[in-house]
């Protein structure tokens, strides 16, 4: 096991050194002079312009910039912001707690509402609770965040004055993490069914029947197990979803999360923040496919040996 | 460093929740839709980091309602016969944050930083100066290698922001700030809030308010609420206390009375009309013309912002020097859909070939209605224009590109513009070659402009920035629209008294006091 998650971290390392190439690249794909168009609503005379591109080391060839970058990224330097000239790693400290106490908030809500939901249906299946359910699933899925989000506003910190609008204490998590986590626990609701129905149907569920195994025993140790696996890969997925911030709830909610500071930062065209924001997206997706794997292995022993 | 602390936030991240958390009975606050870019007034444009540095530092000068530059930390001022050296005397018992003497090295340590290696967003601002030097503790000059009518008013605005010369720390601008201004920075959560304390220690010697001294609050919290009407359900319940409400429900907070509606006055916000110069069809004149006199700005922003804002005759807005509407409208261009269709058909247009076009629009502040409103207008008389809304960085980024590319077959495009500035010296750093859009431009416009740099005697000046206005208009480069134009509206709740927004958006909080 030891070595299988050795393997599979240095697999994630691989993939987030790719990552610190393509942020290297970046600036030099994009069409135009990266400088004038980082610099362009400011009053610049072309030789400031010159000053800065020395100064961002641009006058350079591509693979010293890189040796370079990768040189401070070894000290934990990102860089520093061009609109306000702030530190990049400041900005995403701030901001990671947020969408992670955000991310694991919402997941916990979408695992208990979603997999209950799905896993209630699927045993029910074919009666009203399955219809209800899944009706309710649907309406989960297609409602938009922006819309859910508000209609909780109004409801909880407007007309109830139980949570706060915004920002404040700790309680004002519960409405963003309410929001996304009920969008996503529809989606889950819907995965943990098929999966489940599949898995009621397997012979070794009606064999731990016939064998006359107790209901319960039955469906958690036998058919909740080997149904959670594809459950698991989605949740691992989500989870990185999530990470990338959920702009919309975070807007509604003034949530200071990481993915306003993405959509920012590329509306500012403010490179050095959206090379951090992509490294540190590429890390954190990179970590999550880790556990999942790990995860995976300690569901399905098969994956471990394979 | 910030990052240390922010990790500790994130190690404990309901404790820091709390620690940020429900406001106190003498806390203020104020919640906006965006956040500072920098405490480092060299380092930032903004109006939101302005509106920060206002309450953090103060400056020598200050406005007042009118717009006009008086004393304020500098006391008194000279210019000499050259108009080259001005010599300031500093306000005894000015005290920085950090409890040092704010003396005239203060003052030299700001200019020669924003003068410095970094570069300074604020460098030409300040104007042609070569050197500041030090005479005594509440004495200093500065010297010019040319005279800069901008200069006094500059020293009124936030821009010029006096930082003491404690500020040396890397952190400077991030999580430190040692200024003199009414309050003191306790803490910056970048995108979230800025947590101020009252400086105990501020003397007001200038700004446009009844109290002399320290604020009646004891806290100042700016917080980012970025959506319109999260920020109004915040006012609502009181979790907020002043916010810019969504536009659309202005009508209805004021119908209810709960909250008061104020409207910022003397923005020096102006949104104007500006044409891609270099090509088919605004090189020439009459295209411009008959946009300018198919378009009625005053029937567009009634529909759109009520009274909440003026149509503006001039290319200097409200607040500004120069600025007179009477003066601007003998120049201007009424509307006149009959006017406009005679000046394309003179150029060939007509109902078998409209003029086609394209609209720049900036996101955001419903402008995008405004926008179809104009869009309407211009195809009564035949003019298609499409619209096209962005970002104002990309918007800036490219109309400049518009103007540079001459030889571009498509048709050259047309922008509702966006610019704020507290001096005429806007339309120097606009229209003066090369200019911040390479858009229209000649020698004989430069000419004109750098006389309303060197001309520094009040009358005189304005004789030079009125000749400019009147070129500026006459030859349909720079046609004025609206006034103000963006983040000018304040919703205020009942409990909040003394709340000021003095010229230029620079809201005021010493006066401010809560009841209950």
């Amino acid at each position: 096991m030891t070595r299988f998650i050795a393997q599979r971290l240095l697999a994630a390392l691989v993939t987030v050194w790719i990552a610190t190439i393509a942020v290297t690249l970046l600036v030099h794909v994009v069409p135009g002079d990266p400088v004038r168009i980082m610099y362009g609503s400011f009053q610049t005379t072309p030789e400031e312009l010159e000053a800065i591109r020395v100064r961002l080391g641009l006058d350079q060839p591509i693979w010293i910039q890189y040796a370079k970058y990768l040189g401070r990224l070894l000290q934990g330097d990102l860089g520093r912001s061009i609109v306000g000239d702030q530190p990049v790693l400041d900005i995403l400290l701030v901001r990671f707690p947020m969408t992670l106490a955000l991310a694991m908030a919402s997941l916990v809500i979408a695992v208990a509402v979603g997999m209950s939901l799905g896993f209630l249906a699927a045993y029910k299946r074919g009666t009203w609770v399955d219809a209800g359910a899944m009706i309710l699933a649907i309406v989960g899925v297609s409602m938009p965040h922006f819309w859910l989000g508000l209609l909780l506003l109004f409801l909880f910190a407007l007309t109830l004055q139980w949570l706060p609008v915004a920002g404040g204490d700790w309680m004002s998590l519960i409405l963003p993490a309410l929001t996304l986590g009920l969008a996503n626990a529809a989606v889950l609701a819907r995965m943990t069914r098929s999966a489940m129905i599949d898995i009621f149907d397997q012979d070794f569920v009606r064999t731990a029947r016939a064998k006359g195994l107790s209901q319960t025993l039955v469906l958690y140790r036998h058919a909740l197990r080997s149904g959670l696996v594809p459950i698991v890969a989605m949740l691992g997925l989500q989870f990185a979803y999530l990470m990338g911030g959920a702009i919309v709830v975070e807007n509604v909610f003034a949530w200071n999360g990481v993915g306003r500071f993405a959509i920012e930062a590329v509306f500012a065209r403010d490179y050095p923040l959206i090379q951090g924001f992509i490294l540190f997206f590429a890390t954190v997706v990179a970590l999550a496919s880790v556990i999942v794997d790990v995860a995976y292995a300690f569901l399905d022993p098969r994956i471990r040996y394979s | 460093m910030v990052s240390i602390k922010a990790g500790l936030r994130g190690g404990a991240l309901a404790a820091a929740l709390a620690a940020g958390g429900a406001a106190q009975a003498a806390d203020l606050v104020w919640a906006r839709y965006g956040d500072a870019d920098s405490l480092d007034p060299h380092r930032a444009t903004s109006t939101l980091s302005m509106q920060v540095w206002d309450q953090i530092y103060d400056t020598l000068l200050a406005f007042d309602m009118e717009g006009t530059p008086g004393p304020n930390m500098a006391e008194s001022w000279e210019v000499s016969d050259d108009g080259l050296t001005y010599t300031f005397k500093l306000a005894e018992g000015i005290k920085c944050h950090d409890g040092s003497d704010f003396t005239a090295q203060d003052v030299k340590f700001t200019i020669d930083r924003a003068f410095g290696d970094a570069p300074s967003l604020t460098k030409t601002s300040w104007g042609p100066i070569t050197e500041v030097t030090v005479e005594d503790p509440l004495t200093f000059t500065v010297a010019m290698s040319s005279k800069f009518g901008a200069f006094i008013p500059f020293l009124a605005d936030s821009f010029s922001s006096m930082i003491c010369d404690t500020n040396t720390a890397g952190t400077f601008g991030s999580s430190t700030a040692i200024g003199t201004g009414p309050f003191k920075l306790v803490e910056w959560v970048k995108g979230d809030q800025v947590t101020l304390e009252a400086n105990a220690d501020f003397v007001n010697r200038g700004d446009p308010v009844e109290n002399p001294g320290a604020p009646y609050i004891d806290r100042l919290i700016i917080r980012t609420v970025p959506e319109a009407q999260t920020r109004l359900a915040a006012l609502t319940t009181g979790e907020v206390h002043i916010a810019e409400p969504p536009f659309d429900d202005v009508a209805a907070i004021q119908e209810e009375g709960e909250l008061e509606i104020m409207v910022a006055e003397n923005t020096g916000q102006d949104v104007f009309w500006e044409f891609t110069t270099s090509r088919p069809p605004f090189d020439d004149i009459r295209a411009r013309q008959a946009v300018a006199y198919a378009t009625d700005p005053q029937m567009a922003i009634d529909i759109i912002y009520g009274g909440l804002t003026n149509r503006e005759w001039c290319p200097v807005a409200r607040g500004v020097f120069g600025n007179d509407q009477a003066f601007c409208k003998r120049y201007g261009y009424p509307y006149d859909p009959e006017k406009a269709q005679a000046l394309l058909a003179e150029m060939g247009y007509g109902p078998d070939k409209p003029l086609e076009t394209t609209m720049f629009v900036w996101t955001g502040g419903n402008r995008h209605k405004l926008a179809e409103i104009f869009q309407a207008q211009l195809a009564q008389v035949g003019i298609q224009a499409g619209i096209e809304i962005m970002d104002i960085g990309t918007m800036n980024a490219r109309v400049k590109a518009q103007n540079e590319d001459s030889t571009s077959e498509e048709p050259g495009t047309f922008d509702m513009m966006t610019w704020s500035w507290y001096d005429p010296d806007i339309l120097y750093q606009l229209w003066h070659s090369p200019g911040a859009y390479s858009g229209f431009q000649n020698a004989e416009l430069d000419a004109m402009l750098e006389e309303t740099r060197t001309t520094i005697e009040p009358e005189a000046r304005l004789e030079k920035v009125q000749a400019v206005i009147r070129y500026l208009m006459e030859n349909a480069v720079h046609i004025g629209l609206y006034s103000p134009g963006w983040e000018w509206v304040f919703a205020v709740r009942p409990e909040v008294s003394g709340f000021k927004v003095g010229p230029f958006l620079h809201p005021i909080f010493t006066d401010v006091k809560i009841e209950g």
